[in-house]
């Protein structure tokens, strides 16, 4: 409960900071470069939960357990979602920047072939009434759909000429000011967090509906 | 608070309240949901 309180502060106080205290990156447009705080974070945030659902499908092709693959469910629906919204904060940045949303830079058709391939581990998942079966099969897609995340994410726009900016707001390369990292740095945390509340329910409602089911079925 | 960025970081604020005010009411529900089904044995989170 006080994690979740401090969550809520903190995240409160990034949002305030980045609009009034720190300054807006040079280089772009007006304050369009603010939107690197809740962009990055975002992308940070889905690649995380990616990451998260293959590691939890492997522990439960491996060891059976039911709460595993809740995990690895839960985490590529919040992982698809903070991808959706991801893309929708750089197509603003796009329109601001390049002045058109999609311009299908390598960027922007990267991440729609992530979206488009966790999408159809969610349409596996619909499509096999099993329970087993499901399971196992939309274990083995999450492993094989991560594999193409590192491609997607950071190879792809790096060995193709892209629009998208990576020396002036990229935190591993020098651009960005001291004042501007420890907000960006505060801000993946805080949405860290806020994945892992948000993870959190979506096992329990998970848990529930499974247990639902099963009494269903007794009766 | 030039360009509106004040109006700006405001609904950030509210949308943010709104978000923490929804996961907070969940969080609730579910607690009783899992007293009514029987606590939360076994769970990895």
């Amino acid at each position: 409960m006080i994690y979740k309180i401090l969550l809520s502060i903190w995240m409160s106080l990034i949002i305030t900071a980045v609009f009034l205290y720190v300054e807006p990156a040079t280089g772009f447009p007006g304050e369009v470069s603010r939107i690197l705080f809740f962009h990055v974070p975002m992308a940070w945030v889905a690649t995380l939960a990616f990451l998260l659902s293959m590691i939890a499908s492997c522990v439960y092709l491996i060891t059976r357990k039911v709460n595993a693959d809740f995990l690895a469910q839960s985490s590529a629906e919040l992982g698809f979602l903070f991808c959706f919204l991801a893309t929708v904060t750089g197509s603003i940045f796009a329109k601001a920047t390049w002045g058109s949303f999609w311009n299908w830079d390598p960027r922007e058709t990267s991440i729609v072939m992530l979206l488009m391939i966790y999408g159809a581990y969610f349409v596996l998942r619909s499509a096999v009434p099993d329970h087993e079966k499901r399971r196992v099969f939309a274990g083995v897609y999450s492993i094989l759909a991560f594999c193409t995340v590192p491609f997607l994410v950071f190879i792809v726009p790096r060995i193709t000429t892209s629009l998208h900016p990576e020396d002036t707001l990229n935190p591993a390369k020098p651009g960005m000011d001291v004042k501007t990292l420890i907000f960006f740095l505060g801000s993946l945390c805080a949405y860290t967090g806020l994945f892992v509340w948000m993870l959190r329910l979506k096992v329990r409602v998970l848990r529930i509906m499974d247990k639902e089911l099963n009494v269903k079925f007794k009766v | 608070m030039e360009n509106g960025l004040g109006f700006v970081a405001a609904v950030n604020l509210v949308i943010w309240a709104g978000i923490v005010l929804y996961l907070f009411v969940l969080d609730r529900r579910l607690k009783k949901l899992e007293q009514r089904s029987g606590g939360r044995d076994g769970c990895i989170l």
